[in-house]
């Protein structure tokens, strides 16, 4: 379960986070993203690499955030507002330190917990040293579909893992408010119909002529 | 920096101190959501970095922490043979995986069942609350009246 990294505690540093900065690698991060807050993170990466960057908002608000990617001129590659989960796959057009924040920053007071995953590139292969001279045996290309289909297994289960994340944190608000809203409603009721009986009877204890016909 | 990582029960796993650089490896005793956290204390860096730190942060979990070429020096594997380890490493990860689905699919349905008590409840005891208000009402306003002669 990737872990969930924060922001530390002392507002005049800055915090501005750095990826794995190698050919083939893929990161991923969930962390909390305060509210009016935005969040950046940087990466070296080579021309010529493709590399996907996906995220999703796990808790919070609407959950909702704001992204946007930009390359070592600044220019935007990916601008969303307010997106519950995309992905996005570009290759690299030189050579360059890329940085894609994530904005809280429309939201006045809930924090959001974010995830992404930056995969820069391919998988290292699993023999980085050997030169690939014979192809593959029937064996050895068996086991390595399988471990592409595992890949993707793992990734499915990553993506309902984040969707049950959230299912659960909507389920755990809605009990809270459940309980919050019973207890006062109880409260307001006996507050109003006391208080009823006490301002009708004051409208009748002052006259002196009780001529007025009570009841229907 | 010094780094804190705490268990999904709040306890801390890990708080240590590094310099400008370090490394950290734990395992996860429970299931759940892990918390790490990086901070700097450092009061020369706020005065000469105008306040603003880039941290270079690697984090793999799981299978991703193994170095096959290592591994297959260690045990003196062959190809296939690492090939089979990796493969058996994923579906370890999948199993672990699947089991803390269940878990977290029994604290939602817990949740979920929960909620769906407090509404009973609450619409039980709303109804009482208000047919005894309503007797209480009337009763009160009839003595209050009978009292005043208008009835």
């Amino acid at each position: 379960m990737p872990p969930r990294g924060s922001r530390g505690p002392l507002p005049p540093l800055l915090l501005v986070w750095a990826l794995a900065a190698c050919a083939a690698r893929a990161s991923e991060i969930t962390f909390e993203l305060p509210d009016n807050a935005k969040q950046c993170f940087y990466e070296e990466i080579a021309q010529g690499t493709k590399c996907t960057l996906e995220f999703q908002v796990i808790t919070g608000g609407h959950y909702d955030v704001d992204c946007r990617l930009e390359d070592p001129d600044g220019i935007v590659l990916y601008k969303e507002m307010k997106k519950q989960y995309d992905s996005f796959t570009f290759t690299a057009s030189r050579n360059g330190t890329y940085k894609f924040c994530f904005s809280n920053e429309f939201s006045t007071f809930t924090h959001k917990t974010v995830y992404f995953d930056f995969q820069v590139g391919e998988d290292p292969p699993l023999f980085p040293s050997e030169n690939r001279v014979t192809a593959l045996t029937q064996m050895e290309s068996a086991c390595v579909s399988i471990h592409e289909a595992l890949k993707s297994v793992i990734d499915y289960q990553t993506h309902f893992r984040l969707r049950e994340a959230q299912g659960r944190s909507r389920a755990e608000d809605l009990n809270t408010r459940v309980a919050y809203w019973s207890i006062g409603e109880a409260i307001i009721l006996l507050v109003v119909s006391i208080g009823q009986v006490f301002l009708l009877k004051s409208f009748f204890s002052d006259k002196r002529t009780t001529t007025t016909r009570v009841g229907s | 920096m010094h780094v804190e990582v705490k268990d999904p029960d709040g306890k801390v796993v890990l708080s240590r101190q590094y310099g400008s650089e370090g490394r950290f490896t734990f395992t996860s005793h429970t299931p759940g959501e892990h918390q790490i956290c990086l901070h700097s204390n450092s009061t020369r860096m706020a005065l000469f970095a105008g306040g603003k730190l880039r941290v270079h942060l690697d984090i793999q979990v799981g299978e991703h922490t193994n170095n096959y070429p290592e591994i297959a020096a260690k045990d003196k594997l062959t190809e296939l043979q690492l090939r089979a380890r990796q493969l058996l490493d994923q579906v370890e990860q999948i199993q672990k995986e699947q089991n803390y689905q269940r878990y977290r699919e029994e604290r939602f349905r817990m949740t979920s069942e929960s909620t769906n008590q407090r509404v009973l409840w609450w619409s039980i005891a709303q109804t009482v609350i208000l047919i005894l208000t309503g007797l209480w009402q009337m009763r009160h306003l009839k003595s209050f009246f009978e009292a005043k002669k208008l009835v």
